[in-house]
């Protein structure tokens, strides 16, 4: 039997069944307190590196990253701030413009939460209105010495409206995690993203090979 | 924005030794892998070497530098080679430039406007000046714009254009980013796609301006299982002079009808596309269940009738992704008569040529820009070499083998005239024309022409199998017989799972690639202290980068947010941009230097010995690199006010009281000051007075700088020995000393007042009466003393003329944070030679009056 399908426009998309590929760019800051563990939890998922005695960052290093979601990829650009206090002045150099920022402080040092809680203050004052933060409660390896309460973080993240995770550079404990809960809380579409720093390609020829070009 | 401001933006991506000589906006890259964006064509001249970038702009125009992203590096070399096209369509407005420089070779569609000829020219200059060299240049510049192959130069660009962090705009590497992961997918498509069989029905069928009268079942569904895919193939459906002008039909309709009724009813079926061009009808049907995996479906028509235009004759294809796998179908009529078989090749080769498959966002697609392709028509090739007779004698024996090697076709196909690449299966039926209508007649007409298998199909593509290839005599209502083929062909099928997989690692990899790329430097030292810094003395500390990475990397030491400059006045920073080489370093000079402007900040409190610089690396990181020191403080830089109520040297005077001192300057009252006039001007002129008058060219001979300093200290410290230094020394000393005082001795808000009333003696006086108390006595000491010292002119040679100019510029200092209007050099002339001349009344004329009046 014949059915007369759709009036086919020319080059209509149809929906078929194969995967599609959008690529989201974010930039991603992380600010905390000195020594709570920055560039340890970029090393270890970017690299799933950890070097016990991770030199002190001084300036911002700068690597990229991408995670593939169910229906989209999204590739952060990944900027790791100095944490010493003097070059405080300097983060709005590197927050600004952000969409997301990842919060870190050190479970076994209750100054370094205090600490946080001001980057967090100073995101929500300061940086873009849409920005995405997650709080991270680094070193969780070193339970026995914890200071800082995980129902304590916890509590001041929901208040907050942050994403929270104790994490562990040392054992990739909730590393990943951190990340792609922020990759699946960032808008994708170009319209609500908006901002400069991003751009959304979708590409919905991305899984056809082009044989043009054999 | 002008081209004049767009070129200088231009600039700006390079180092100021490359110089861009012309440039082409919106020159679009034609490159299958490439997204068709605007691009910047920009000539580079370095020395004598020039070369041709195309600039990706994330923004247009482009506001920054940092918009642009180098894409493609071309040197003019003895190789490089310029053509230019023009667009036949368009001839008038577009134009394709080819450029080829090595083994690269890129094709440019430009708008043709008047800078293109000036953009012309220039190349053509430089291929002709590197031509004539003996010796072809190194090119060496180029090195850091160029990676070790392309994926390099890809991946650099993805992370080149990064800029400065505030102001990052990253849109530009996304899409390259894009375009590499497709390329890396399409080279593994074999690790994610599995294929299945499909059987294709291709059909051909001159109709010869008959209406569908009689069934089709015997030629469309006739075979043990229905096909997947029809592609049905009609020539001359309407002769009328309407079509062929109007190129409108109602016999699209019918026939488009009677398909769709004699299909194989086994299945159901959908329509893909179908598309006429005149007398050129092309269907294709598509199984339902296989609709949803159809993408991407677009139709084209060439005529090559009259006029290489007309659409009597010609072809129209319509091509698809199948899963993916594209294919395209494609349905001829090409050119008649028994000799024109040249005539036919050239239709072939003009329908290949032509015909063009446009997408959005993506490059045109030709014909045999995919996976399978298959052509079915009325060929109209011919048999010539027998005559009529023996044709019709030899086919009714069907003894076909000696006519089919006489078939125009064949021989034209062997020969790789026409259908080169293309397959077609053994011919095992009679031909297929001429007949008389309605019968199985060999054409009766005069013409008595031979018979010849005008209708055929042939393919092209992996993994296509060939069934049947039949004619179908039953159906006779025209003078040719349809002709069909059936065929198996592997479509390659995403597994979705394996694809997930492969794009992962494709992106990994690029991630791994990517952050290799980043630049990577050390810096020796990022805490630099220089210690005691003094006034007027210079200092200089170093700082070595190394490049320790694989690419040349561009640093440049940026502002940080809401700063003019990217470090404090006080300090110098050379080079403070540049490139360096792999495994190459780079020696930066910071020099500190605290002149009056600064010493003035310092001894208040406004500013301190601190900065911390940011040392960015183009698409990297950021480095900060810490300045200290301590500012010995002097009373060079203090204010008037300050000075005299010092009653100690100022290094004896706690830093905090200096500061509250200056900050409270304006409140000092003269009653409690300690001094009328600050003891170190005293020091100094008392000096001169007394051991100094006489010496020859006073105040016209420079001091040693040494020596200055060496005063500097001994006024700082309070010393009690004699004075150091020559009287030269002493006099610079006493004239830097005046000029560096927070505030000048006339206030800045008088010196209008006092330029006005330069040419009369009381209104200067009345000005100078009404000064603040200290500024006043300061004042009138000084002129005094001047007076004093021109008394003795014959052994000093002094005149008053010479001291006024020299004195009037450090009375009536122009105030630095007033950003002055370009003043004309007569203007500056005239406002120097009004201050000389207020000054000059004091050094003439008595002014005891004003002392007296105290």
């Amino acid at each position: 039997m014949i059915s007369i399908a759709m009036a086919t426009n020319r080059s209509a998309q149809r929906p078929n069944g194969a995967p599609q590929t959008k690529v989201c760019q974010f930039k991603l800051v992380l600010l905390g307190e000195s020594a709570v563990g920055k560039s340890s939890l970029v090393l270890r998922f970017v690299k799933g590196q950890f070097h016990e005695y991770q030199e002190s960052t001084i300036g911002a290093a700068f690597l990229t990253q991408t995670l593939c979601l169910d229906d989209t990829t999204v590739k952060f650009e990944i900027w790791d701030t100095a944490g010493q206090e003097r070059y405080h002045s300097l983060a709005p150099m590197y927050y600004r413009g952000a969409q997301a920022a990842i919060v870190v402080y050190d479970i076994t040092n209750q100054d370094t939460f205090g600490r946080a809680k001001n980057w967090v203050k100073e995101l929500q004052r300061q940086a873009s209105p849409s920005i995405v933060i997650a709080l991270a409660g680094n070193k969780s390896d070193l339970a026995a010495k914890r200071m800082v309460e995980f129902e304590e973080a916890q509590a001041y993240a929901d208040e907050n409206g942050l994403l929270f995770m104790e994490t562990s550079a040392k054992t990739a404990m909730n590393v990943n995690d951190i990340f792609l809960a922020i990759a699946n809380k960032l808008p994708k579409s170009e319209v609500s993203t908006g901002g400069a720093g991003t751009r959304v390609l979708n590409d919905a020829d991305a899984p056809r090979a082009s044989s043009c070009c054999k | 924005m002008n081209h004049e401001e767009i070129k200088a933006v231009v600039q700006e991506k390079f180092l100021s030794s490359e110089k861009v000589t012309a440039f082409l906006c919106d020159a679009k890259v034609l490159h299958p892998d490439w997204v068709k964006k605007e691009r910047l064509l920009a000539i580079v001249e370095y020395g004598d070497e020039k070369a041709v970038f195309c600039l990706f702009t994330s923004c247009y125009p482009p506001k920054s530098f940092t918009d642009l992203s180098v894409e493609i590096v071309l040197p003019v070399d003895n190789t490089f080679k310029c053509e230019i096209d023009n667009k036949p369509s368009d001839p008038e407005a577009i134009l394709y430039l080819n450029l080829q420089s090595r083994n690269n070779k890129f094709k440019f569609e430009i708008q043709m406007t008047p800078r293109v000829d000036n953009f012309v020219d220039d190349l053509f200059r430089g291929i002709e000046a590197v031509n004539k060299l003996q010796l072809q240049p190194e090119f060496l510049w180029l090195k850091k714009y160029n990676g070790k192959n392309e994926d390099d130069i890809l991946a650099h660009t993805m992370v080149a254009p990064r800029g400065g962090v505030t102001h990052m705009q990253n849109s530009a590497p996304v899409a390259i980013r894009e375009s590499l992961i497709k390329r890396k997918m399409s080279d593994k498509e074999n690790d994610y796609t599995f294929t299945k069989k499909f059987t294709v029905f291709c059909g051909t069928w001159n109709v010869n301006d008959k209406s569908p009268v009689i069934p089709l079942k015997g030629w469309l569904s006739v075979d043990k299982e229905p096909p997947d895919i029809y592609a049905i193939g009609f020539q001359e459906l309407d002769l009328s002079k309407e079509t062929f002008l109007f190129d409108q039909t109602a016999r699209e309709d019918e026939w488009y009808n009677a398909v769709l009724n004699y299909v194989d009813r086994r299945a159901k079926y959908v329509k893909v596309e179908k598309v006429r061009l005149v007398g050129m009808l092309l269907i294709v049907l598509i199984k339902e269940k296989h609709f949803s995996h159809v993408r991407n479906v677009i139709c084209d028509t060439v005529g090559t009738g009259i006029m290489g235009k007309m659409g009597n004759k010609g072809g129209v294809s319509i091509r698809l992704d199948l899963h993916n796998t594209s294919i395209c179908f494609v349905n001829s009529h090409l050119a008649a008569h028994v000799e024109e078989y040249e005539r036919r090749n050239q239709d072939f080769r003009d329908i290949c040529n032509r015909t063009r498959f446009i997408q959005t966002n993506q490059q045109p697609k030709g014909i045999k820009d995919h996976d399978h392709i298959y052509w079915l028509g009325d060929l109209n090739y011919r048999i010539t070499e027998l005559d009529p007779q023996t044709v019709r004698k030899l086919v009714s024996e069907n003894n076909f083998l000696p006519v089919l090697e006489r078939d125009q076709l064949k021989q034209q196909h062997k020969n790789g005239y026409v259908f080169s690449g293309y397959t077609e299966g053994p011919i095992t039926f009679k031909p297929t024309y001429k007949y008389d209508p309605g019968t199985d007649n060999w054409d009766s007409s005069e013409k008595n022409r031979a018979p010849a298998w005008c209708d055929r199909i042939f393919w092209k593509g992996n993994n296509i199998m060939q069934l049947a290839y039949r004619s179908h005599p039953p159906l006779n209502i025209s003078d040719h017989k349809p002709v069909s083929a059936i065929f198996v062909s592997e479509i390659k099928i995403i597994d979705e799972e394996k694809y997930r997989k492969v794009y992962e690692e494709v992106i990994k990899q690029l991630d791994k690639l990517e952050n290799e790329l980043i630049p990577q430097v050390k810096v020796d030292i990022t805490d630099i202290d220089f210690g005691t810094v003094k006034y007027l003395e210079l200092q200089v500390r170093t700082i070595t980068i190394k490049n320790t990475g694989k690419l040349p990397v561009e640093f440049e030491f940026i502002k940080k947010l809401d700063e003019a400059s990217f470090c404090k006045e006080w300090l110098i920073v050379e080079p403070y941009k540049k490139c360096i080489c792999a495994d190459e370093t780079c020696e930066i000079q910071l020099k500190v230097l605290i002149n009056k402007t600064s010493a003035c900040k310092m001894n208040a409190g406004i500013d301190k010995l601190y900065d911390i610089l940011v040392l960015h690396l183009y698409g990297g990181k950021d480095i900060f690199i810490t300045v200290n020191g301590t500012y010995e403080r002097s009373c060079f830089g203090c204010s008037i006010e300050v000075l005299v109520n010092l009653n100690k040297p100022v290094r004896e005077i706690p830093v905090g009281k200096l500061i509250e001192l200056e900050s409270k300057r304006d409140q000092c009252i003269s009653n409690h000051s300690t001094y009328s006039i600050p003891k170190e001007i005293w020091f100094l002129v008392d000096h001169i007075y007394l051991h100094g008058l006489k010496e020859p060219n006073l105040f016209e001979q420079p001091g040693l700088h040494s020596e200055v300093l060496q005063i500097r200290d001994w006024l700082d410290t309070g010393s009690i020995d004699p004075i150091p230094g020559s009287i030269h020394s002493v006099a610079e000393a006493l004239l830097l000393l005046l000029e560096s005082t927070a505030d000048p001795i006339i206030p800045y808000n008088l010196q209008s007042v006092c330029l006005r009333a330069s040419a009369n003696y009381l209104q200067c006086k009345q000005i100078i009466m009404e000064l603040p108390e200290f500024r006043k006595n300061v004042f009138l000491y000084l002129c005094e003393f001047l007076q004093e010292a021109l008394q003795h002119s014959a052994e000093n040679g002094l005149d008053s003329k010479t001291l006024s100019t020299l004195f009037g510029a450090i009375f009536l200092r122009d105030n630095p944070n007033v950003i002055q209007e370009p003043q004309s050099r007569i203007n500056k002339q005239v406002i120097d030679k009004k201050k000389a001349h207020f000054v000059y009344h004091f050094l003439t004329n008595d002014h005891s009056d004003l002392i007296f009046a105290r």
